[in-house]
């Protein structure tokens, strides 16, 4: 349900062919004016129900309530504006965060600082699945890792909570 | 006079003397309770179901769930899954990030994700692939062995492998053999179901979310929990069958379509209709029944600051609760809306939909220029319920939880540190509480205990099956 605003306005005698896309929630019933990324040009808008209603109609010298989440130029082999660029897109509350890799993360110790097991490789000295079948020995089984974690201890990073 | 030593008195007894010392020697409410329960304390108590042994050929989050539950509570559940491969859930895993290695002896670099968390806690983990002629008789001794079956393949499956509950009551008549799935049988037969499915089919996602006048669309409930609901459900279903067992010695067969389940949380909407003809529509966080009983948007966030977005923005939403007439006044008398109390004087009035979409217009515009807490603190301190919508982190500090243990830190003989609530947000129960042993064991890390341990299979065989991969 994503709508767009197809810019055609000219500028330097160039069409500016700009795809401004909206993002579906927040003009799911808007009233407002969006600018072009690219070349600034600023539209008027009423949306209801996800459906354009009316415009888009320039607004020419007015400023714009807000601005599109992405735009591109698919007729210039879709150079494109991501989300977030300071006066041409905004910002996308919803964007990866960098905690978040994408990748397994091996974290060695938990948010409070006590030693977790099942990163990966796993050392051999941790044996097989269900050979270690209830307890773990830390100290033999990934010295490195208890090293640390007496570091931790004697630091006084180690919480309860 | 000396005392007579057959003669007991009471007075030379410990304990209360009379009523009224009885009365004051009662400790208070609060702390015989805490007392009763002891949180922490879990594993010095018996366990309810101690003595049942439980099969699951289950996967994913709905039917396992439904036998975490009785392994919580002390049957000893034994999980068999698909050689090297596990249950289809262990491949999930929020952001693709969240694994624990390894999740098999033979794939060390392959983990299995946290998604599988909290729906197969406690039980014992071995791999079978008991379609195979060759693993039958081992698959039949443990139904001989065992108090039931907890099975999620589709209709008619473990018929066609013989394994059904037609096969399986002739080896052993006091067997409950449990199906749970998508639609069971009927003109849907063939269909599976997935927890979006179960409340999409059953009615559920029509009347969860808001309305489309207010912008919004039918919604899911999150986190699949039509998955932990119809679990649960199933749960109960074994518990009757198990006593029902008691007094006829015979088991029984359960046929549990998770769709169906879901129509269980849809309340007086089948009646509605089928009375008025009224088709019930959408309310979502406000109340059809009940106003001012909702949730309302504040303007400012109680951690402005914050790094993370679900924090720094999301942390604006208050549960507000004044339906009384009373307390409805005070809401209106305490956000500067003493109109809306003229208004609507009467719990019908208010119910109205016009009514409650200028109510809770005119809260959030009172709401704009304060956070979150703002909002609560002079709610509450007006005497009315308010409460923040909190977040997990929010969750997890909240000393409310750490103190019922709801939420606390475990050390998985496995995996290290994890923090869990699953079995212990389930509810206290003072003589036999539910516990959690484990958070999972890797594929097959039961299998020498229950093939030969209890099964009393050789372990040249044991080792030949696992050649085989059979098991």
């Amino acid at each position: 349900m994503c709508d767009i605003i197809w810019c055609k306005k000219e500028v330097d005698g160039k069409v500016c062919n700009t795809v401004n896309y909206l993002d579906p929630y927040c003009f799911w019933n808007w009233e407002g004016k969006v600018n072009c990324a690219e070349c600034g040009a600023v539209y008027y808008i009423h949306m209801i129900q996800g459906h354009m209603y009316k415009g888009p109609e320039e607004r020419p010298g007015e400023k714009p309530d807000t601005s599109p989440l992405y735009a591109d130029k698919p007729l210039d082999g879709y150079t494109n504006y991501s989300p977030g660029v300071e006066g041409r897109t905004r910002p996308f509350q919803c964007l990866p965060r960098d905690i978040y890799l994408g990748v397994p993360d091996m974290v060695k110790f938990s948010v409070r600082g006590r030693p977790v097991r099942g990163w990966r490789p796993q050392p051999p000295s941790a044996g097989i699945a269900g050979s270690m079948p209830y307890s773990w020995d830390l100290k033999n089984g990934s010295p490195e890792v208890w090293e640390e974690y007496q570091k931790r201890l004697n630091s006084g990073e180690v919480k309860d909570w | 006079m000396a005392k007579d030593l057959r003669v007991t008195r009471i007075e030379d007894l410990p304990g209360p003397k009379s009523k009224e010392e009885l009365e004051e020697m009662k400790m208070p409410y609060e702390e015989y309770c805490r007392q009763q329960f002891d949180v922490g304390n879990e594993f010095s108590k018996p366990q309810a179901l101690d003595g049942i042994r439980w099969l699951s050929t289950t996967m994913y989050i709905f039917t396992p769930h439904s036998v975490a539950n009785i392994a919580e509570m002390g049957a000893e559940v034994i999980k068999i899954e698909m050689p090297r491969m596990g249950d289809p859930m262990r491949h999930t895993s929020p952001f693709n990030e969240c694994y624990l290695y390894p999740l098999h002896d033979s794939r060390p670099m392959t983990g299995a994700g946290m998604g599988f968390l909290g729906a197969n806690d406690s039980e014992y983990y071995i791999t079978m692939d008991y379609h195979l002629d060759e693993m039958k008789e081992a698959f039949y001794r443990m139904v001989k062995m065992s108090d039931g079956l907890t099975e999620c393949y589709r209709p008619g499956t473990f018929d066609r492998w013989k394994q059904s509950y037609r096969y399986v009551q002739e080896l052993n008549p006091r067997f409950i053999y449990v199906w749970g799935g998508g639609f069971g049988y009927g003109p849907k037969c063939f269909g599976g179901s997935y927890d979006i499915l179960g409340q999409s089919h059953a009615g559920l996602g029509s009347v969860t979310g808001f309305h489309e006048t207010f912008g919004g669309h039918c919604a899911k409930h999150s986190n699949w929990c039509i998955d932990w609901y119809s679990g649960t459900q199933i749960t109960f279903g074994m518990l009757a069958a198990l006593h029902w067992r008691r007094k006829t010695g015979l088991g029984t067969m359960i046929e549990f379509s998770q769709v169906q389940a879901a129509t269980r949380c849809l309340g007086y909407a089948a009646p509605l209709y089928g009375r008025f003809g009224i088709v019930r529509q959408r309310w979502g966080n406000w109340d059809t029944q009940l106003c001012a009983h909702g949730i309302i948007l504040c303007g400012k966030s109680d951690f402005p600051d914050a790094k993370n977005p679900q924090d720094k923005y999301d942390a604006r939403y208050a549960m507000v609760s004044a339906f009384q007439d009373e307390d409805f006044k005070e809401l209106c008398a305490v956000t500067g809306n003493q109109q809306l109390y003229d208004k609507y004087k009467a719990t019908k009035d208010r119910v109205e939909g016009e009514a409650q979409v200028e109510i809770y217009a005119a809260l959030e515009k009172w709401a704009e220029d304060k956070s979150r807490s703002e909002v609560v603190k002079i709610l509450q301190d007006a005497g009315l319920l308010a409460e923040p919508v909190m977040n997990d982190r929010e969750v997890y500090e909240s000393e409310h939880f750490r103190q019922r243990g709801s939420i606390r830190w475990i050390d998985d003989p496995t995996y290290g540190d994890v923090l869990v609530q699953s079995a212990y947000s389930s509810g206290l129960m003072a003589k036999t509480p539910r516990r959690q042993t484990w958070i999972w064991r890797t594929v097959g890390a039961d299998n020498v205990k229950i093939y030969h341990e209890m099964l009393g299979y050789p372990m040249s065989k044991v080792e030949e099956w696992y050649e085989k991969a059979w098991i």
